[in-house]
């Protein structure tokens, strides 16, 4: 808990919250504001939008802490506000809502715009209310409702504010706070359980949410490839982020990967049957594993193909990568994103396969790379030249 | 839709910041406006021990003109660009940039180096400031180095910021008087991520130009000799010139094989271009 003091509706408060409560629910719950509503808890919806030094900012995702020494309003503190009062009359005049819940929020921008943009046209308005959603009206009442203040005011002379009245640079609710007086003290977190016997005994088929293919070329002779496909703690070594938590058997593996996506971190810990046809030089691997922090599981299958090339003196290495999460991780909705983490961490398996296969040490290959594959711009340059030689494609979401 | 618990300090100054991310760059996050790392601290997408808060240190909120360029802090907002509160070496090129970055509330918080450091492709700063020209100077506690803001984008929310580095500064070049700019997104909604961005610094004059095709969910594509994408040279005419077939080609060899989308990044390309040349 941590004392947090700051301005609400021109009233000085003090209360103790956990560092990770937003404004949002400092106010609703310390204060019992709660004409301050949440929606999204994700900065997307608008109905959580307050004033923050005077200008508009979500209140979800900033958390009270930070706004140390702030000046809040919420929609309570704009009873007597000349704009608001206008912009209620207008809201009830057009019909701007129904059932009411994004109107705390639209209410605060639309009195933001009213201030800054005294020109704006329906378009402007349109553009300008975008961070609010309402699901109910449709816009047209907001739009009208909106634009009769702004043309009553524009018809009174009432000069705008273009910058919201605001003069110094910086984040809105930044700046007053006095700073930490100790060095960090870690809070110890409560760790997840520790795996119950994380492997599972039975792996079962799916189908992929997500499919990629990746291809890319070895210069080595196919069988080379796929006998080296049979090495499975090689591979494993190979493997960016690839770790084995048991001795491997030919058809069977338990393991670990770990995986970051930016600030996303996981460590997916579990199992993977294997299945392999010598005829057609083509395999097949299936897994599950759950990252305990984040709560999240996912499911995986590898198939690849080797393709002779050059009259078999090479190989073209074909994948087809599909997996489905579930859980807290399944929520970030950028397959695309995910699709150029995969692509840079074959690129890494494939350099680490070359080397290995071509006798150089792949040991400081394992794990560390991956992390470090962005490290520096000369790797970057490697990795740009290297993505040549690679051709991604990105299946069905 | 509440973030796991996490510790909190707000370091008095950034040496101070800068000690407490090397004692903890395991687990350690910097926030500034979070308007990036919120969402995704409330979704627990990320679950980091210790939240240092640098969103007060005033070294970071600097703006100058130095020489002839302009040298932003870390944490000067998309909102005190748009107002112009901070100086314009662009001429409005970084005003219209900020003014459609996401939405008001959002842009009130949201910093320039958040943005950059969240190295999110679909983001406006990485493709408008690497067309710029734009540099960016990394701070840890061995000193400060400084990288073409293109070369600081590896990958989809990946930099190339070290453990214990944070963004401090920006720099951007002034831009000449005969370069043109020219900047467009497609957004599937107003503010939300783009899909694809096209950002153009023609500078017929010179001959010389700087393309660059974002929001490609990995690095933007930087042409920084443009000639090519113009039938072979940079002059008055450019516009008419744009050959959209080299477009293609150059989303070809950066991987993007569905037609549909090469048409859109090429599309809206094609519509920066005709901005620049207005």
């Amino acid at each position: 808990m941590t004392t947090i003091a700051l301005q609400v509706n021109r009233r000085a408060v003090e209360f103790s919250a956990e560092p990770r409560t937003s404004l949002a629910d400092f106010v609703r719950d310390k204060l019992d504001l709660t004409g301050t509503h949440l929606g999204c808890e994700h900065g997307v919806c608008g109905a959580c939008t307050v004033l923050l030094d005077g200008v508009p900012a979500r209140s979800c995702i900033t958390y009270a802490v930070a706004c140390e020494g702030a000046d809040v309003t919420t929609i309570e503190g704009l009873d007597e506000d000349e704009v608001t009062a206008e912009l209620r009359a207008a809201f009830t005049r057009e019909h701007a809502l129904q059932c009411g819940y994004c109107t705390p929020g639209m209410l605060v921008s639309a009195r933001d715009l009213v201030l800054r943009l005294p020109d704006a046209d329906e378009r402007r308005i349109r553009v300008g209310l975008s961070g609010n959603l309402c699901r109910c009206t449709g816009y047209v009442g907001v739009v009208r409702a909106v634009q009769s203040v702004i043309e009553a005011r524009r018809a009174r002379n009432i000069a705008p504010q273009a910058d919201g009245g605001r003069t110094s640079l910086g984040p809105v609710g930044s700046g007053r706070a006095t700073s930490s007086p100790n060095e960090p003290r870690l809070v110890p977190q409560a760790l997840a359980p520790a795996s119950e016997g994380a492997a599972p005994a039975k792996i079962p088929d799916f189908t992929p949410a997500t499919v990629l293919d990746q291809r890319f070329t070895l210069a080595h002779a196919p069988a080379k490839v796929f006998a080296m496909f049979d090495d499975i703690a090689a591979i494993a070594a190979c493997l960016p982020g690839v770790s084995l938590t048991a001795p491997p058997r030919p058809e069977r593996v338990e393991g670990m990967i770990r995986v970051r996506l930016g600030p996303i971190a996981a460590a997916f810990e579990g199992a993977a049957r294997i299945a392999r046809d010598p005829a057609t030089l083509s395999g097949r691997i299936v897994g599950i594993g759950t990252d305990q922090r984040s709560h999240s599981a996912t499911q995986g299958e590898i198939r690849y193909q080797l393709v002779p090339l050059e009259g078999g003196a090479a190989t073209a290495v074909e994948l087809s990568i599909g997996y489905t999460l579930t859980g807290m991780l399944a929520q970030f909705g950028r397959p695309g994103l995910v699709r150029d983490l995969a692509r840079r961490l074959i690129a890494e398996f494939a350099g680490n396969l070359d080397r290995h296969m071509s006798g150089a040490p792949s040991g400081q290959a394992v794990e560390l790379s991956v992390w470090s594959i962005a490290s520096d711009v000369l790797r970057a340059r490697l990795a740009r030249m290297f993505g040549r030689v690679f051709t991604g494609k990105g299946g069905a979401e | 839709m509440k973030p796991a618990p996490f510790s909190y300090e707000r370091p008095r100054d950034l040496d101070a910041a800068l000690s407490m991310l090397a004692a903890n760059s395991a687990s350690a996050k910097i926030i500034a406006g979070g308007q990036s790392l919120g969402p995704m601290l409330n979704l627990r997408l990320v679950q980091p021990e210790l939240i240092v808060d640098i969103s007060g240190l005033a070294e970071l909120k600097r703006a100058e003109v130095v020489g002839n360029e302009l040298v932003l802090g870390a944490l000067v907002t998309h909102a005190d660009i748009e107002d112009g509160r901070t100086a314009d070496v662009t001429r409005g090129a970084m005003r219209g940039v900020a003014a459609n970055i996401a939405y008001r509330a959002v842009r009130n918080r949201g910093t320039i180096g958040g943005s950059l450091s969240h190295a999110d492709p679909a983001a406006d700063w990485i493709s408008a400031l690497a067309a710029l020209g734009a540099r960016v100077t990394l701070r840890s506690l061995a000193g400060a180095r400084t990288l073409a803001v293109d070369a600081f984008v590896l990958g989809a929310l990946e930099s190339a910021l070290h453990p214990g580095e944070i963004v401090e500064a920006i720099h951007v070049p002034a831009r000449a008087a005969s370069a043109h700019w020219g900047y467009a997104k497609s957004c599937r909604k107003t503010g939300e991520f783009a899909h694809a961005i096209g950002a153009v610094l023609i500078n017929p004059a010179a001959a010389s130009a700087r393309v660059v095709i974002g929001a490609i969910d990995t690095t933007p594509i930087v042409v920084t000799d443009a000639a090519e994408l113009f039938g072979g040279r940079i002059a008055a005419d450019y516009k008419q010139r744009f050959d959209v077939r080299v477009a293609d080609a150059l989303l070809v060899g950066a991987g993007i094989d569905d037609a549909a989308q090469r048409h859109i990044h090429v599309s809206v390309l094609k519509r920066a271009v005709l901005e620049a040349a207005a």
